[in-house]
């Protein structure tokens, strides 16, 4: 059996991690795909650990652990969802919208093999990105459950 | 013999895929001549290579002998198809082809069952309905994308194998006069293939009653099994009474870097 010890222990590395990463993030912030997979990943991540342990919560508890759960899910309500995951959604559509715009409007005639297959990972990372979206869609449609 | 010739376009791919050093995003191979492999008429092998070399979505070739047939490699693109699929909503699955060579074996089939007219449902680049007309059939090829269509039209000038620009779901297939038909559904059961297959055959089975279907599957574990298996077309084909004649597995461009080939479940309307 774990130990609340190790619990309250295991939740303040992950509160850690998530801290870093929102603190990171500026208004200005260009995110690479990788790291808002991993941003997601850790909110849904400590989401999942809230209401595990909320759950199960009693007087045993560490008064540290309670508060540090609710410390997060402030985090993530007013900061992550307020703030960060619009401004993610909004710069995703717009740079889907760009490159886009940028693949359709480039001259199809006399292309180098080179140049199809660098324009060729342009495709590539739109996908990405759309792949993305969706996946930060699904997030989205989430909360508007809650 | 065709069974074979199936097997060995298989095996001529998997070993491509490991000799295959470039990074073009489709890549095809066409073996140059007739062989012990490739027993296949030279005039006809010919007419594959001028499809190829007159298509534009391939935008480099060259010569390499792969288990030791000369064989030329195409390499080409066609990200701006799937763009213009996705942005107008067009189309029920983005245009991904299969192999030229798997055209020409799946009509070779085709031809051996007896079929007379071929009808390539979401035909692409029309490829299918271009290797039937080499086998003498008659075909048809229904695309729903302008853009895919007006790719169609100057490789129609080789072979006329009469491209529409048409929802095939709304097509008027009385228009063809069809005698002996089948019907290539490209698209898998999991991406929008039975929506497809169910709207059309509605209209048919109106008009005919002895009507062959060809469906693209897959065995993948990425996508829903079918609990009556046939690749994901087994409830479908059990819903609608169709007899199952044969399953062949051929190249094609979206299993390129996986291990299988895509399973083509031959059918027929019961009598």
């Amino acid at each position: 059996m774990t130990s609340l010890d190790d619990i309250s222990k295991m939740f303040h590395i992950e509160f850690e991690k998530l801290d870093k990463l929102i603190n990171s993030i500026t208004p200005q912030s260009e995110l690479s795909i990788h790291e808002i997979i991993e941003l997601y990943y850790q909110i849904i991540n400590m989401t999942s650990m809230i209401a595990m342990l909320k759950q199960q919560v009693d007087s045993n508890y560490p008064k540290s652990l309670i508060g540090k759960i609710s410390e997060t899910e402030k985090i993530i309500s007013k900061k992550f969802n307020l703030d960060i995951h619009p401004q993610i959604m909004t710069k995703l559509v717009n740079s889907i919208h760009d490159t886009t715009v940028n693949l359709q409007s480039s001259d199809s005639t006399q292309k180098s093999k080179d140049d199809v297959e660098n324009e060729a990972k342009r495709y590539e990372e739109l996908r990405q990105k759309m792949s993305t979206q969706e996946f930060v869609e699904q997030y989205d449609k989430g909360l508007s459950y809650d | 013999m065709i069974e074979e010739l199936a097997k060995n376009l298989v095996n001529l791919k998997q070993e491509f895929t490991k000799v295959y050093v470039g990074t073009s995003h489709i890549q095809e191979v066409i073996p140059i001549h007739k062989s012990k492999m490739f027993p296949i008429d030279e005039n006809h092998l010919q007419l594959l290579h001028h499809f190829a070399k007159n298509n534009p979505i391939y935008y480099n070739f060259y010569e390499q002998k792969i288990l030791e047939i000369p064989c030329i490699v195409y390499e080409g693109d066609i990200n701006k198809y799937w763009l213009n699929s996705i942005q107008y909503g067009s189309s029920h699955a983005p245009f991904s082809p299969t192999w030229i060579m798997s055209a020409y074996v799946s009509m070779l089939f085709a031809k051996d069952f007896g079929f007379l007219e071929i009808i390539d449902i979401g035909s692409g680049d029309g490829r299918i309905a271009y290797c039937a007309k080499i086998l003498n059939l008659e075909s048809y090829s229904i695309e729903i994308d302008e853009m895919l269509v007006n790719l169609q039209k100057p490789l129609s000038t080789i072979l006329n194998f009469h491209p529409h620009c048409s929802d095939a779901v709304q097509f008027d297939y009385s228009l063809l006069n069809l005698q002996k038909p089948v019907f290539f559904i490209g698209g898998l059961a999991q991406m929008g293939g039975i929506e497809l297959a169910t709207g059309i055959l509605k209209k048919i089975s109106l008009i005919l009653k002895n009507v062959g279907w060809v469906f693209a599957g897959t065995y993948s574990l990425k996508y829903n099994s079918d609990p009556k298996n046939n690749a994901g077309w087994g409830t479908f084909m059990d819903e609608h009474n169709l007899k199952h004649i044969q399953s062949i597995l051929l190249p094609t461009v979206w299993t390129f870097h996986e291990s299988d080939a895509t399973p083509y479940i031959f059918t027929q309307a019961n009598e």
